[in-house]
């Protein structure tokens, strides 16, 4: 499914624009996320978001299905995209588990669950950039390791290991936490 | 707060942190994306800036057949310019061609007469004299000016000789279309042209065969008071489909073998003086040994200078005499045969200029493919520091 949400570089400009629509509605809130992650500024991952889905609508003709998927072609411009943002802030890259307008907790959250959601933000700060950005990548995005190796650069294997690493070190922080 | 009991669990409540954005901005970007992204820029560009966009998020893939073709007009028309400068491709073309110690002229087939005026060039170009050249066979043929005597005026220049009179050698080249019943004819004609300048025939050949490229080939040495005259005699017999004409400035050898010569005669003199003053056998011995070395090394210098000097009295000229029709050029009929041959002329030309564009562009290309991949793992270097 998710190689039909662009159309073959050959077909017509009109399906590759209702290709590129299906791949906007499945996945703006997920870029959303993982942009919203890696800034730690809702305001500035909003404009990344949209920089990132312009950008790849410009260049949606020169996508090519063969050499990955669509997914993950949008989260490498997404990324490419914040690192940008990350640069000309000079800021050092943070993952936010927490971005303040989330962490408030809901009236009707329980303690225990407020609990062990402050006690994972908590271990997620813990954990070093890129092994943070692989658990956004992983459970903000909803990637599969095949995804996050193509938006990183990696074999799926060694993402798969590396993404293994950081689950177990971030388990290893929450009960630490507890 | 109980630890995780498995990864599942702890998905889910990552899963609960996930950032969401507000409703206005996914509200916002679906409209943007619904108008297509519209660029502020974009109603105000030029069409050329339009196009430059375009061209910029064009996919690879489409960009190789309109690459291609520009390739291929840009091919076409340099071969065409080049086709279009060579000699013969037009009828009038002339061509002086400077060489060491000497200048070649050429007309196209088609011209009779060399012109006067390129008297003047070649008689420039005879000052670059040289003695390599002089002492080398007569050049195919001499051009230019065919002055009396085979003497052209002194000149000035960087590298002209300060010699009152030059010493020139001149060749040229005809060569005569004929029919192949007009070839006795005008073999006949020019025998008469070479006796009535007082020319020599060196050697001549002439054959009766229709299909024989060359009907009939002449040598002639011809008085270089009187080649020019000569030579417009010959090419009035029939059709001129070429003429060659070269000069070779034989001054400095000839200057310096006369001054050579000067010497010896001047050391035999001394000899003999030496020869009638000897006291003793042994040294009126040495002095007639001496003397002898001396009388062979002035005549093998007498001899060279008589050489020269022929070579600058009486001029080599080459009649050939064709048969073989010369189609498309000459206005004859253009066949098959002269099509093939023109076809795989301008494929030549064309693989040329491909060749010459490759090596022009490719360097270029692969510089510029380098460059692009140092700044493309430049900037994957710094995103990469971006994030720590």
């Amino acid at each position: 499914m998710e190689q039909a949400l662009i159309a073959d570089a050959g077909a017509a400009p009109r399906q590759a624009d209702l290709a590129f629509d299906r791949l906007y509605r499945s996945s703006r809130d997920d870029v959303y996320a993982y942009v919203a992650s890696l800034l730690r500024d809702p305001a500035a991952a909003e404009e990344v978001t949209a920089v990132a889905f312009e950008r790849a609508y410009r260049k949606r003709s020169r996508f090519d299905p063969h050499r990955g998927e669509p997914r993950a072609w949008l989260f490498g411009i997404a990324r490419n995209a914040a690192l940008d943002e990350l640069r000309r802030r000079g800021r050092q890259a943070e993952l936010a588990a927490e971005p303040a307008d989330l962490a408030a907790v809901g009236a009707e959250e329980s303690a225990a669950a407020s609990e062990q959601r402050l006690a994972v933000s908590a271990a997620l700060a813990s954990l070093i950039p890129r092994e943070r950005e692989l658990i956004a990548l992983k459970f903000f995005a909803g990637l599969s390791n095949r995804e996050i190796a193509a938006v990183l650069g990696l074999s799926e294997s060694n993402a798969g290991t590396r993404l293994h690493r950081a689950i177990t070190k971030l388990r290893e922080a929450c009960d630490g936490a507890i | 707060m109980e630890p995780f009991r498995d990864n599942d669990e702890l998905a889910i409540a990552l899963r609960s942190l996930r950032p969401a954005p507000r409703a206005a901005f996914a509200a916002e970007l679906d409209a943007r994306v619904d108008a297509e992204f519209p660029s502020p820029v974009k109603s105000a560009a030029t069409p050329l800036s339009r196009w430059a966009a375009k061209l910029r998020t064009a996919q690879p893939r489409r960009l190789v057949l309109p690459a291609g073709g520009v390739a291929l007009a840009a091919i076409a028309a340099v071969t065409v310019v080049v086709a279009a400068s060579e000699p013969g491709s037009s009828p009038s073309t002339h061509r002086l061609r400077p060489t060491h110690g000497s200048v070649q002229f050429e007309s196209a087939p088609g011209v009779v007469k060399a012109p006067r005026h390129a008297a003047k060039a070649s008689e420039a170009a005879v000052g670059t004299s040289a003695e390599a050249a002089a002492e080398s066979p007569p050049a195919e043929s001499p051009a230019e000016p065919f002055l009396a005597n085979g003497r052209a005026r002194a000149h000035t220049g960087p590298f002209a000789f300060p010699a009152r009179h030059r010493d020139v050698e001149r060749s040229a080249e005809l060569t005569l279309g004929a029919a192949p019943d007009d070839v006795s004819d005008d073999a006949r004609r020019v025998f008469a042209v070479v006796h009535a300048h007082d020319g020599i025939v060196l050697s001549s050949s002439i054959r009766e065969s229709d299909n024989a490229e060359i009907a009939a080939r002449f040598s002639l040495l011809i008085p270089a008071a009187k080649v020019g005259d000569a030579l417009d005699a010959l090419s009035s017999i029939d059709e001129v489909r070429s003429r060659h004409q070269a000069t070779a400035d034989v001054t400095a050898p000839t200057v310096g073998l006369g001054e050579r010569l000067r010497d010896s005669r001047a050391k035999v003199e001394g000899l003999l003086s030496q020869l009638a003053a000897a006291d003793t056998d042994a040294e009126r011995a040495a002095a007639e040994v001496e003397l002898r070395a001396e009388h062979n090394h002035a005549a093998a210098l007498r001899s060279r200078l008589s050489a020269l000097q022929r070579r600058t009295n009486l001029s080599k000229v080459q009649v050939l005499i064709e048969t073989r029709d010369r189609a498309g050029s000459q206005g004859g009929a253009w066949g098959p045969g002269a099509a093939l041959g023109d076809a795989g002329h301008i494929l030549g030309i064309a693989a040329g200029v491909a060749l010459v564009a490759l090596a022009v562009l490719g360097p270029l290309a692969l510089l510029a493919w380098l460059a692009w991949l140092a700044r493309r793992s430049w900037l994957r270097r710094r995103r990469e520091r971006a994030l720590g």
